[in-house]
């Protein structure tokens, strides 16, 4: 795609909704910016520089080349040159430059070190809050700089110091109190399934179940919670296939969520949001894990998870598993009688979101259920696919109305990408992924439709 | 400039050099890395980690992938750096070792690194010519220089052109600069060569040196094997990742 024209301060005025009191209190925050809040953030940021390797080597070995500049989405939609990766981290480099190197303390700005103002902390706010934490630029920087570990770093320091989104916040709470992002009880949750069930029967004439709280079932299923309430066409995927597949499964209501929000604000919510689902396995007393469609569920599950709340050894490897990966094993093995001309008139291109292609290795198996389930599948451009795919422009805590300038800027790049499939549906196994695209293909007046990859399975079994 | 201030100079330059790099490094190694955050696909067995690894330090394969105009001149800058470097040791430091073991009489050796030295010199200068013009010139990548960038380029730039002016001037004489070296280095300095240009040479590489461990070109201590998206093993799953830091500091978040 075209590289824009820089446009400074084109978003500057997009800002997340701050949250509250009653938001921060109770996840550990600062319940207001309190008076000597620059000292305090100096001082977790001290912290956080000592703590992790990746924040104190990436702002120490950045040497501005632009390599990155023209590959984040959010500089591509926007033209804001502070949302070129490479800028957008020299936002914490500059204070990092002021306040801890010797060349900064010696030659302050001469040096490009700026003090932590109160401009900075807006910036900050604004800025880290347009990443979506898609890792795009790493890939093409010659020393993997990630801007996602310096744009996590940033808003655990802005964290501390009650600086965070009202939405962030506001789904962690959520999740804590009912085990979901949309606050859904346990009752809803199971009337839920009761009704994917007597949809299914219509469907089938068969008695596919979507059961909840089984002990003693063989995999425990943790879809994002939208697939029980909005993306209802993927949990009926996964029933279908756990039904021709012969494996006895349950959804918990404990852990009835995928998506861990607390990557999006810090490191102590990453780890007590995670341990929801290895607890709720070790209760029903399953003997594996497996993840539903959502992309940085699968980063915080697979690579984060055994890390942070383990050992996992009680539930059986591959822990946990990916249910893309899980149907891809049983396709490969015949195992599952398919009917391909069931999607027969869809023409269907796949959208590698960021966390499964770029922090979870998952590319392949999405592609061997595709075409083994579609006819007509077609890949979008080889430099937008892959490790190189474009993020939605909604990840990482953007999925907010009040981001929508910046979310349809940075679904731009994928767009454009898509437009050259001539694809009537986008197959995207991410929750947040699927929130996005409807709204941008209406942005860009595309008439296309997203489309769970479990769905295009579920259609596509012989039951 | 008396010659032994030149020589003494040099000695606590490299010293800031070695000592700076040192303590930066060790910063760097000590510090831990919490999480699995490596880029995938990646590989899972070390030996696949040391190709990703050689693939980013030989060949610069991420910024081939980002953009062929900016790897041109930063990979022939850099490999003209490093044969610049080696010609310096086998021509200064070690020239009887060097000529025996290239199996060269003195005439052929001094032919060869004439015309060698010649080529690098140029290619060196050529490639830092096109990386400032494209600072200049990419709107972009203008807007995201600082003046240290632009610092590192120019300093580099009078450090092989001083290097060229005695090559092609010809007016260095090189038994001279042999014997600073060699007394240089084993700590029995001797005067230099009486020729303004090595003088002026030698101090902008000691303000490099010195200017190193400070900057963006502390790179150089190893930026891409240090760095987890590269080094670490795509194998989570398989191995259960637990740093020191979580073992040993009970007050970490994650113990917490």
């Amino acid at each position: 795609m075209e590289i824009p024209q820089l446009h400074p301060d084109a978003c500057v005025g997009v800002q997340a909704h701050r949250a509250k009191k009653e938001l921060l209190a109770p996840l550990g925050l600062s319940p207001e910016l309190p008076p000597d809040w620059r000292e305090k953030a100096l001082c977790k940021f001290d912290e956080l520089l000592k703590q992790r390797r990746s924040l104190s080597l990436y702002l120490d070995i950045c040497v501005r080349c632009g390599a990155c500049a023209d590959k984040c989405p959010f500089f591509l939609g926007t033209g804001d040159p502070k949302n070129m990766p490479v800028a957008r981290a020299e936002l914490l480099r500059k204070v990092y430059r002021r306040h801890f190197t010797v060349a900064g303390k010696v030659a302050g700005s001469l040096a490009a070190g700026e003090e932590l103002t109160d401009t900075v902390l807006q910036e900050w706010f604004t800025y880290f809050y347009q990443c979506s934490e898609c890792r795009r630029c790493a890939v093409f920087c010659p020393f993997g700089v990630d801007t996602a570990e310096i744009t996590m770093a940033a808003r655990e320091v802005m964290a501390s110091i009650g600086v965070a989104p009202k939405y962030v916040t506001e789904v962690i709470k959520k999740a804590h109190e009912t085990g979901n992002n949309i606050g859904i009880p346990e009752a809803a949750w199971i009337d839920s399934c009761r009704f994917l069930e007597e949809e299914l029967k219509e469907q089938t004439g068969l008695d596919i179940k979507v059961p909840v709280n089984q002990a003693g079932a063989e995999v425990l299923l943790v879809p994002p919670s939208a697939d029980v309430f909005v993306n209802t066409d993927t949990m009926m995927g996964y029933a279908r296939f756990f039904h021709a597949a012969g494996i006895t499964w349950t959804t918990s209501s404990y852990a009835s969520e995928a998506a861990n929000f607390g990557m999006f604000l810090n490191y102590d919510q990453l780890k007590k949001v995670n341990r929801r689902m290895l607890d709720a396995a070790g209760q029903l007393g399953v003997k594996r894990l497996v993840m539903g469609e959502c992309g940085h569920a699968w980063r915080a599950a697979q690579a984060f998870m055994d890390t942070l709340n383990g050992p996992v050894d009680f539930l059986e490897p591959p822990c946990p598993e990916h249910i893309l990966e899980l149907a891809a094993r049983y396709i490969r093995a015949g195992r599952l009688k398919l009917n391909k001309s069931a999607n027969d008139g869809l023409t269907v291109t796949y959208h590698d979101p960021c966390n499964l292609a770029r922090a979870g290795g998952l590319l392949e198996e999405p592609r061997e259920i595709l075409h083994a389930v579609v006819n007509d599948f077609r890949e979008m451009p080889a430099d937008t696919i892959r490790e190189k795919t474009f993020c939605c422009g909604a990840g990482a805590g953007l999925l907010t109305d009040e981001l929508m300038p910046t979310r349809m800027k940075g679904a731009k790049p994928r767009m454009e990408a898509f437009r050259t499939t001539g694809a009537t549906h986008l197959a995207v196994p991410c929750a947040i992924c699927k929130a996005q695209f409807p709204v941008a293909f209406k942005h860009y007046g595309v008439d296309a439709q997203v489309v769970g990859v479990m769905d295009l399975l579920g259609k596509a079994i012989v039951l | 400039m008396p010659g032994i201030l030149l020589a003494v100079i040099l000695y606590v330059a490299m010293a800031i050099f070695v000592i700076g790099m040192g303590w930066r490094m060790y910063r760097w190694i000590r510090t831990p890395v919490p999480l699995k955050i490596v880029l995938t696909p990646g590989p899972q067995k070390a030996s696949g980690v040391l190709g990703r690894l050689a693939g980013e330090l030989f060949g610069f394969r991420a910024l081939a992938k980002a953009d062929r105009t900016l790897w041109t001149p930063a990979w022939l800058f850099h490999v003209s750096l490093v044969l610049l470097f080696l010609g310096h040791l086998g021509g200064l430091v070690i020239p009887h070792i060097a000529q025996a073991s290239l199996g060269l009489n003195e005439q052929q050796f001094e032919h060869m690194a004439q015309i060698v030295g010649s080529a690098v010199g140029i290619l060196a200068i050529a490639a830092l010519v096109w990386l400032l013009l494209r600072r200049l010139l990419l709107p972009r990548v203008r807007w995201i220089s600082t003046f240290s960038d632009y610092f590192a380029l120019v300093l580099l730039l009078l450090i092989i052109a001083t290097g060229n002016a005695m090559r092609f001037m010809g007016g260095l004489n090189i038994i001279q600069a042999q014997r600073f070296v060699a007394g240089w280095w084993t700590l029995h300095p001797v005067a230099p060569p009486r020729d303004p240009m090595f003088t002026v040479h030698l101090l902008l590489v000691c303000a490099l040196l010195i200017y190193i461990p400070f900057s963006k070109l502390v790179h150089i201590g190893g930026a891409a094997l240090l760095s987890p998206t590269l080094n670490q093993r795509n194998n989570p799953r398989q191995h259960r990742y637990v740093t020191t830091w979580e073992k040993t500091d009970g007050n970490s978040p994650a113990s917490s």
